[in-house]
């Protein structure tokens, strides 16, 4: 059966929340993102696109280009609230959703053209989320997640586009192959070697070209050229794994403020496995010199959720990975293999102690806050960490550039 | 050198020892029996470098002469044979020559030279126990030890000998099960740690059996005899952990329970708990004992409502099933007694009947920390 898939995508999503907040930012060139040397625009408003800024840029090179930009740091939790506002009134309007990022739903619309007409049904829910949010959005229709999400792109900004069964191909024909999700600067290289630019040339490529050259991924593109894409609209997900890294503002070659970090870093994913009743058995490090070179390595270790555990693993590799005696730019850790299920206590290693000790901790975080006690060696490091329940059957909070 | 021995007996024998010889050798020499003839006495020996074991077999004979012969070759041979006397003839071309009522045999053999020796215990103390009450201790504590590498010590069995009575410990940290005989004792204190191969071994062998074991041992090394069958074995080296320390002293909160209805409950709830942590939660309040298990991501739940004698406050803890189910399985009784503290504290699984005299049993169990 044919099917009627949304997509919805708040436009500019960061920019219209902080000129929510603030009204003199009305129209004026905008960047959100990181203020320091290192940081990269993660939102920037339309008024700056026309000097050439585009997200994932270094804020350096951004404010360079647009010197009249204002820049505003950035909060995800305000984000988040005004994200929470948006889903809640789409969760009351539609049957079946899914959440894929901070500022994006696919809706399975199927079958209610019989009742209300979908595409009317979609604009009048567009026009509700902006009278009662404020925020601009922008909504594709189409009968699948690919071809709406290339229809949003298309209608952007804060307006809506429908393409009709059996259109798909057309609609996608002239545009640019960079236009289909998947496709970035590496896979765009490729196929403009190959001499292709619009997706008419792709749809006219022989499948198994296209998977000679780009593998099992050359499939997929030239699938979604074709305005073919099955995969559904899932409600709920299913967190694989957490992770946390710092890039710093200055290359560092200091052991002990690293291990600061990753003490910091341990301590407060640990907590969000206890929060979320998980366990970890795979633990990795990655580390990136500053000349970019970037190794991790990762180890299985029985399931468990407890620091004096896990610290102790996580220092131990870093020790083994940070050999080159060269300035470090970025460290992080992710656990991952994760299942449901709370620490098993050892008979041996584990004092009463201890253990009373992790669970008031645990419990005075629960009321006040995932800062609210630390590690002292992990002090130095503040601000790493997330406030945020990783378990909550939404997707991570990924800032705009980090996708495709 | 000439022998022969019945087709049975000998294969009964082999059987036994065979259990010693691992899948894979490095050494290739360990894929094969030794045959140590001395007139009428056929020693058998296999071996795996850290066990050794040896049968006395009778046979009919006059020569001497030591061969090692292959394993997997002979016993597949001696398990198709009906009763009937075999006829061993070592040839002069490295080959040993069976003849049966059907037919004749050649295997290639190996200088019993090239065996590797068993070790002599030097300066051994000793102590005898009957053959049934040594395979009970072994049946009873093995589940518990543990598999971790990383911890050689907990892989093994715990022997722990003084003047007023035998107390056999094992445990992977997480459960701990000790066993003491106060009906047998030792002419002097020691400890001392055994690998689980050698135990499963002798578990095999001594089932039922009313025989005396002699056990000698020393710092390295332990020789379990009895019959005609020596084993002697490497110790783990090693501080057993301290088990005593562990065990709570102050339990107010005690459960008794049918040990039928509690296994059978525990199992029916972990099949929808969590297939990798096999976490279970129980609930007491009163007289009833609430059971539950979820799996969050599959959302299988289930729920069991039992009626137990409890005295203590109510409580709410948290245990692997796999622990519990093992533990409930070991035991024999009708009723078991489930003494605990703290949600965070270890819980103390004890028979309420069905012991021999002179037996103790204590089993050991740390629960999961539970949130809330």
């Amino acid at each position: 059966m044919d099917k009627t898939i949304l997509h919805i995508d708040l436009d500019t999503f960061y920019v219209s929340v902080e000129r929510l907040i603030n009204r003199e930012l009305q129209n004026r060139p905008l960047l959100v993102g990181g203020t320091g040397d290192r940081g990269v625009v993660a939102a920037c408003s339309y008024e700056t696109r026309g000097f050439g800024v585009h997200s994932g840029m270094p804020m350096k090179m951004a404010r360079e280009l647009c010197p009249e930009a204002v820049v505003i740091r950035g909060n995800a939790g305000t984000y988040s609230k005004h994200s929470d506002v948006v889903t809640e009134i789409i969760k009351e309007q539609v049957p079946l959703f899914e959440k894929s990022s901070i500022d994006e739903f696919y809706a399975d619309l199927t079958g209610m053209d019989r009742f209300f007409g979908a595409y009317k049904y979609a604009a009048e829910m567009r026009q509700r989320i902006v009278k009662e949010t404020g925020l601009p959005i922008s909504f594709g229709l189409s009968v699948n997640k690919v071809v709406s999400k290339v229809a949003t792109n298309e209608a952007k900004p804060n307006n809506h586009l429908k393409i009709d069964q059996g259109f798909e191909k057309l609609f996608l024909a002239p545009l640019s192959i960079k236009k289909i999700p998947m496709v970035g600067d590496k896979t765009y290289q490729t196929l403009r070697n190959l001499g292709l630019r619009q997706v008419k040339n792709v749809q006219e490529m022989p499948v198994d070209v296209m998977q000679r050259v780009l593998g099992a991924n050359g499939k997929v593109i030239w699938k979604r050229s074709n305005g073919i894409d099955n995969t559904p609209v899932i409600p709920f997900c299913e967190r694989k794994s957490i992770s946390t890294e710092r890039t710093f503002d200055r290359d560092t070659i200091d052991v002990v403020k690293l291990r600061g970090i990753l003490i910091a870093m341990t301590e407060n994913l640990a907590y969000q496995l206890r929060r979320g009743e998980k366990l970890t058995a795979c633990v990795s490090v990655k580390i990136r010199y500053s000349d970019f070179n970037t190794y991790s390595k990762q180890l299985r270790i029985p399931y468990t959720s407890a620091d004096h555990i896990l610290i102790p693993k996580i220092l131990d590799m870093f020790k083994t990975l940070y050999n080159r005696r060269l300035l470090v730019r970025l460290v992080g850790i992710r656990f991952s293999h994760l299942v449901s299920g709370n620490y098993q206590i050892n008979l041996f290693d584990d004092t009463e102690e201890t253990l009373n000790l992790y669970h008031a901790m645990d419990t005075i975080r629960k009321r006040y806050g995932d800062k609210s006690v630390l590690r002292a060696s992990g002090l130095g490091a503040k601000t790493i960490g997330r406030m945020q329940n990783p378990f909550n059957g939404l997707p991570p909070v990924v800032l705009a550039h980090r996708r495709q | 050198m000439k022998f022969i021995v019945s087709s049975t007996y000998l294969l009964k024998q082999l059987q036994i020892l065979g259990g010693v010889i691992n899948n894979s050798n490095t050494l290739p020499i360990l894929d094969n029996f030794l045959f140590d003839l001395n007139k009428a006495k056929l020693t058998v020996s296999a071996s795996d470098l850290e066990t050794t074991m040896s049968s006395v077999l009778k046979v009919d004979s006059e020569s001497e002469g030591t061969i090692a012969v292959p394993a997997r070759l002979l016993l597949d041979i001696l398990k198709t044979f009906p009763e009937q006397p075999l006829t061993f003839v070592v040839e002069d071309n490295h080959t040993v020559e069976i003849s049966s009522n059907s037919g004749k045999y050649a295997l290639a053999y190996a200088e019993g030279a090239e065996f590797p020796k068993a070790v002599e215990l030097a300066d051994p103390s000793s102590t005898t126990l009957m053959g049934d009450i040594l395979a009970t201790a072994i049946d009873k504590t093995i589940f518990a030890s543990g598999n971790d590498d990383l911890r050689p010590v907990m892989s093994g069995v715990f022997f722990q000998f003084s003047t007023e009575n035998l107390t056999f410990v094992a445990t992977d940290a997480h459960k701990l099960v000790k066993y003491r005989r106060d009906d047998v004792s030792a002419s002097e204190v020691a400890e001392f740690i055994m690998p689980k191969k050698p135990l499963n071994l002798l578990k095999g062998i001594l089932g039922g059996s009313e025989s005396d074991v002699l056990i000698e041992y020393n710092d390295s090394n332990a020789k379990f005899s009895f019959e005609e069958t020596v084993l002697i074995c490497r110790l783990i080296d090693g501080k057993y952990p301290n088990y005593e320390a562990v065990i709570p002293k102050e339990n107010p909160n005690k459960l008794s329970i049918s040990r039928n209805q509690f296994l059978s409950s525990v199992r029916r709830v972990a099949i929808f708990s969590n297939k990798t942590t096999h976490q279970i939660r129980l609930k007491i309040a009163g007289t009833e004992l609430n059971i539950s298990a979820e799996d969050i991501d599959y959302s299988n739940k289930a729920e069991e409502r039992l009626t137990c004698a409890y005295q203590g406050d109510d409580m709410q803890i948290g245990f692997n099933s796999r622990f519990l189910t093992e533990m409930l399985n070991n035991l024999n009784s009708e009723e078991v007694t489930l003494e605990m503290s703290l949600p965070n504290r270890a819980g103390i699984l004890t028979p309420a009947d069905g012991l021999d005299e002179g037996e103790n049993v204590t089993m050991l169990v740390m629960p999961v920390m539970l949130n809330g």
